[in-house]
């Protein structure tokens, strides 16, 4: 199971270690000793907070402002639990840790792979996650130990994280065969864009669900 | 080292504060009372949270120069490859160095 677990999880090793070298490498920018890079992946592990906290962090923002941008940056994370509410098995420590690791790479690599019959569903989930923070933690490690003496030239590396969501996109398409979620994500996605684009994501993500809830619900409606 | 308590205060309020966003749907809706709507809203979510993220991750890409048109190739040979393949990481690791060779030539 671990084997197979590490294996299915291999996709997020390419998006989260270029990703978190960036983190590491800008996060040292600023100052501290390397641990605490390290530290902002195993505690905090959430990608695009961790980035806005190194332009909070400079400025020496008030505790309650990281607090609420770090809250509206992530809202859009209550949505991916809804997937795994019975997956996740009973309240213990691992269903714990399973919410903490939720991110949108996880979330996006746990709803498209199928789990092999003979594993449980949790415990199969818990390795991918694990993994997942491992490979993080890793890269923002590495980040940060070799900001001042980088040989390798890291540019467009980040394009791995993109590429790991538009491999997971089809892998989408082939489960899913509907047309309707893709379209109505699009059009919310540029309706955010334009007008929100600040908090495109979870602009993006209300206006999908929202729409979705109402056309089922008309369609409900019409069929009685 | 005040410093490093604001550093360390500052992380254990981003940690609590992501905790809460990814703890309240399963505080919310408990196991076992998943209506027939919330199961088509989670079942509905996935295709949707990753057309998004696609979008989102491609936003920033100025339009009309040379950048989009790399990443465009480059979006090509892992949407070909996966297409044809269906590898993951085959599809990933081969875009990100087409994408890498443009940026750094």
């Amino acid at each position: 199971m671990i084997r197979s677990a590490l294996k299915i999880s291999l996709p997020i090793l390419f998006g989260f270690v270029p990703l978190g070298i960036a983190f590491g490498l800008l996060f040292q920018e600023l100052g501290y000793p390397w641990y605490f890079a390290s530290l902002m992946g195993i505690f905090v592990y959430a990608g695009a907070a961790q980035f806005m906290a190194i332009g909070l962090l400079s400025s020496g923002i008030g505790l309650l402002e990281i607090a609420i941008s770090t809250f509206f940056l992530n809202s859009r994370h209550m949505f991916y639990g809804l997937a795994f509410l019975e997956s996740f098995g009973n309240w213990n420590l691992r269903k714990l840790y399973l919410i903490f690791g939720l991110t949108d790479e996880t979330y996006a690599l746990m709803t498209t792979i199928k789990v092999p019959k003979n594993f449980t569903k949790e415990r199969y989930y818990f390795f991918i996650t694990l993994f997942a923070q491992i490979y993080w933690v890793l890269g923002c490690t590495i980040g940060a130990l070799t900001a001042n003496a980088l040989s390798f030239n890291t540019n467009g590396m980040e394009f791995a994280a993109t590429a790991l969501f538009v491999v997971l996109l089809i892998e989408q398409w082939i489960k899913v065969k509907r047309l309707l979620p893709f379209i109505i994500a699009f059009i919310a996605s540029f309706i955010a864009l334009f007008f929100f684009i600040k908090h495109m994501l979870l602009v993006a993500i209300i206006l999908s669900i929202g729409s979705i809830v109402l056309l089922r619900v008309i369609k409900t409606k019409s069929n009685e | 080292m005040n410093e490093i308590n604001y550093l360390l205060a500052a992380m254990l309020v981003m940690t609590i504060s992501t905790y809460i966003t990814r703890l309240t749907p399963f505080l919310l809706f408990g196991k076992g009372q998943e209506s027939a709507l919330l199961n088509y809203i989670s079942k509905s979510t996935p295709p949707m949270v990753m057309t998004i993220l696609v979008i989102y991750m491609l936003k920033e890409v100025e339009y009309l120069t040379f950048e989009i048109v790399y990443t465009f190739i480059a979006l090509l040979v892992t949407t070909g490859l996966h297409i044809y393949k269906r590898n993951a990481l085959l599809s990933i690791v081969s875009g990100t160095i087409v994408y890498m060779f443009f940026v750094q030539t």
